[in-house]
């Protein structure tokens, strides 16, 4: 299942330019530049507060960065230059958005429908797909998250764990070119990460493209194909995944060593 | 959608339209203000509920003389005027006194009652016997009559009522000192209450008082018929007949000889009074205080999801009007809220009929406070949620409809049903802009058989059955919005 087919070969699948943020004053990303090349999953680390998820959130707009550049496929939003009348900035929104999946650290599975009923809610009402088609869709993406014949189960009554996988199978079930993964496993008891990893580990094998955020550094190592450090809302090292085992930058080293001695 | 409603209900209540087409029409329909809780003069009969008493029968028989078509409007006294005034009403027919200043501003019939004042009091009460013993004492009154002038005048300090009957049971109880009305009222009283604990105390000074029929000043026409009217039924005596009936004496010429009244309930044990208001009681629930509580409540929470609704929004436009709303629904008495919808608005030439007006005041108020239960909840729908809602694509109506808001209902449901059942009961002052409710029966009752206490006991009780049954829907709706919960 390769994504991201229609874009120029030459091009990567993700294009951030000069992505710069603040909140209220005080900046969180001064300046991040990136690429993802289709079917690659890059794994962007960093410590508490270095902007790692506000890049993922800009790149679906649930942060309006400042200014900088993102292109996902063929839709691409300058946010230096937006349009000035609501409605075509809404549409290019839109048109950004529809070109990405996310997972959230907390699930924010919808409460008051099933596990079939949240896979199917974007592809109906969104996308306006017909509902048997949806449904069978959903069935496939449930089986593959290892959930079949939980979908008529309410997210409530359902483990910390099967709760992210559905997550996952919800934003897969747009059909996105690009997965954004914010932490999903952070919020998670210790023995039910390995599931959702798991996931997430056969996704990447299937060639799906995965931006991931995370602390866990033994799964980035054997997922990535590139290693983002972000650090004071800079990119401050990238590389393959011997970023990871040998970094080149005494911060990334630092904050690698803190983080496999807690974990 | 509300305005739907309300012009669906404005087809169906459509109001008789009034009485200043006296020429036009060959039988004009002419709208009486009444008490209907003033006995003998305006009460309804203890026996088949229908508005009768001196003053019903003696317009009954001008607009037999005059040719017209009656229609009768109950409200408390101090609604009268303001009725008269906001045209609800053609004319007064409740012992209304001509005073100078009531005579400047409308039109009196000839008078067809003679009577006086009288002071009463507790009747272990012996300091008080003329009106200068008034000086400093607390006298129950009702605002708008002119024995609270009378009273006034004598220095007394007055304590609103809504009548004779809330007067006396305040001077039984001692919590006042007197109150000043009408001898043959208040013999009314004595006769059908049988009390002992209240007395007549002494005359309210010496002058006679006239009672007549009062109308607009626009109203000439009308008021002329009806003085000829009057000199006709005092010439062929039919006027007398009435007084005879009701006095045993002639009290619609001056110096009528002494008075006697009969009561106008008697015999009836408490048992008995209560199984008759019964029905009348259930009747004003099924016909005002439900409908008033449904329409009201339906209507109120789509004006509060506007309104929530505009008062999150990112537009100044909507979010200040909403604000402002919210401020003065919940700012002012809901009282004031119904007066200004039913004698403020006519003035700027929106005139509702009372069953409307009393709904768009409810709703309204409603609507305030229910705008601040559904953006509580709406607010208390975490914010991830709607996050997820947008990266699936969903725009602000989509996330509302869909995610939001089935989830703001789970929350509201709770605040929303105190809501309701405030609303249940705050349509008990409906009975103040003439719609004929649970409230306002018992206190027709309560008037004429003098049975407060039971009767208040009973209309509490069917307040209370209703509400019981609206909680019992609130836990019903709880577990049908909560299933997705464990």
């Amino acid at each position: 299942m390769t994504q991201g087919s229609a874009a120029a070969p030459a091009a990567s699948l993700v294009e951030v330019t000069g992505l710069e943020k603040s909140f209220g004053g005080q900046p969180v990303l001064r300046g991040v530049d990136l690429t993802v090349e289709a079917g690659t999953a890059t794994v962007l680390l960093g410590p508490s507060g270095s902007g790692k998820t506000t890049v993922l959130r800009a790149l679906n707009v649930l942060e309006t960065p400042d200014r900088g550049r993102v292109r996902i496929g063929e839709a691409r939003v300058d946010f230096s230059a937006l349009p000035r009348d609501k409605g075509s900035r809404r549409r290019e929104i839109k048109a950004l958005r529809a070109c990405s999946g996310m997972v959230f650290q907390s699930h924010h599975l919808f409460p008051h429908m099933t596990v079939l009923g949240n896979l199917i809610e974007g592809p109906i009402q969104v996308q306006g797909r017909p509902r048997d088609q949806a449904v069978a869709d959903a069935r496939v993406l449930l089986e593959q998250v290892g959930l079949g014949g939980r979908e008529d189960a309410y997210p409530a009554q359902l483990s910390g764990g099967q709760q992210q996988r559905v997550g996952i199978a919800r934003a897969l079930a747009l059909k996105p070119q690009v997965l954004l993964l914010d932490e999903p496993t952070s919020a998670l008891d210790p023995e039910l990460v390995g599931e959702v990893l798991g996931v997430i580990r056969d996704l990447a094998a299937e060639g799906w493209t995965l931006l991931i955020v995370t602390h866990e550094v033994r799964f980035a190592r054997d997922v990535a194909d590139q290693v983002l450090f972000l650090d004071q809302g800079v990119i401050a090292e990238r590389g393959g995944p011997e970023v990871l085992t040998d970094p080149r930058e005494e911060r990334t080293r630092r904050f690698l060593a803190r983080v496999l001695e807690a974990g | 959608m509300f305005l739907l409603l309300l012009v669906a209900l404005a087809l169906l209540s459509a109001p008789t339209q009034g009485a200043s087409a006296a020429s036009a029409a060959p039988r004009p329909v002419v709208r009486v203000g009444t008490e209907g809780t003033y006995p003998p003069f305006s009460y309804a009969d203890p026996k088949t509920g229908d508005l009768t008493g001196f003053d019903i029968e003696v317009i009954r028989a001008v607009a037999q003389r005059a040719g017209w078509d009656l229609r009768f409007t109950k409200g408390t006294f101090d609604s009268l005027f303001p009725a008269l005034d906001a045209g609800r009403v053609d004319l007064l027919a409740d012992q209304i006194t001509i005073n100078p200043d009531r005579s400047a501003h409308y039109l009196f019939t000839t008078p067809y009652t003679y009577s006086h004042g009288v002071i009463v009091t507790a009747a272990g009460n012996h300091d008080i016997t003329t009106l200068a013993d008034l000086e400093g004492r607390s006298a129950a009154q009702s605002e708008t009559s002119n024995w609270t002038q009378v009273a006034k005048d004598a220095g007394a300090k007055i304590q609103y009522v809504d009548g004779l009957d809330q007067a006396a049971a305040l001077l039984a109880q001692g919590r006042v000192d007197a109150t000043v009305n009408d001898n043959i009222a208040v013999l009314d009283y004595l006769a059908t209450s049988g009390s002992t604990k209240i007395k007549i105390a002494g005359n309210a000074g010496n002058a006679v008082s006239k009672q007549a029929f009062v109308f607009r000043k626009s109203d000439a026409a009308l008021r002329d018929q009806a003085n000829q009217a009057l000199a006709t039924l005092a010439d062929d005596g039919t006027l007398a007949r009435i007084s005879q009936k009701y006095f045993k004496s002639d009290v619609t010429v001056p110096n009528a000889g002494k008075v006697e009244v009969k009561a106008s309930d008697t015999g009836r044990s408490t048992w008995q009074v209560v199984k008759d208001t019964a029905w009348p009681m259930l009747r004003g629930a099924l016909k005002g205080t439900i409908p008033l509580t449904i329409v009201s409540f339906l209507c109120g929470l789509v004006i509060a999801l506007a309104v929530a609704l505009a008062r999150m929004s990112s537009y100044g436009v909507l979010r200040v009007p909403a604000r402002v709303y919210i401020s003065i629904i919940r700012g002012t008495p809901l009282l004031v809220q119904l007066f200004i919808v039913f004698y403020g608005l006519p003035e700027i030439g929106v005139k509702l009929p009372s069953f409307l007006a009393a709904c768009l005041a409810l709703s309204l108020n409603v609507g305030g406070y229910a705008a601040e239960v559904i953006r509580a909840s709406i607010l208390g729908v975490p914010r991830g949620q709607f996050e997820a809602a947008t990266t699936i694509g969903m725009d602000y109506w989509q996330s509302m409809r869909r995610i939001v808001l089935p989830q703001a209902a789970r929350i509201a449901v709770p605040p929303l049903s105190n809501t309701l059942l405030s609303l249940v009961k705050d349509t008990s002052l409906a009975s103040i802009v003439l719609v004929t409710e649970l409230f306002r029966e018992a206190q027709v009752a309560a008037a004429v058989s003098t049975r407060t206490m039971a009767l208040y006991c009973v209309a509490a009780l069917y307040y209370w059955v209703i509400c019981y049954l609206v909680s019992l829907g609130q836990h019903a709706l709880e577990k049908r919005v909560g299933r997705f919960a464990t």
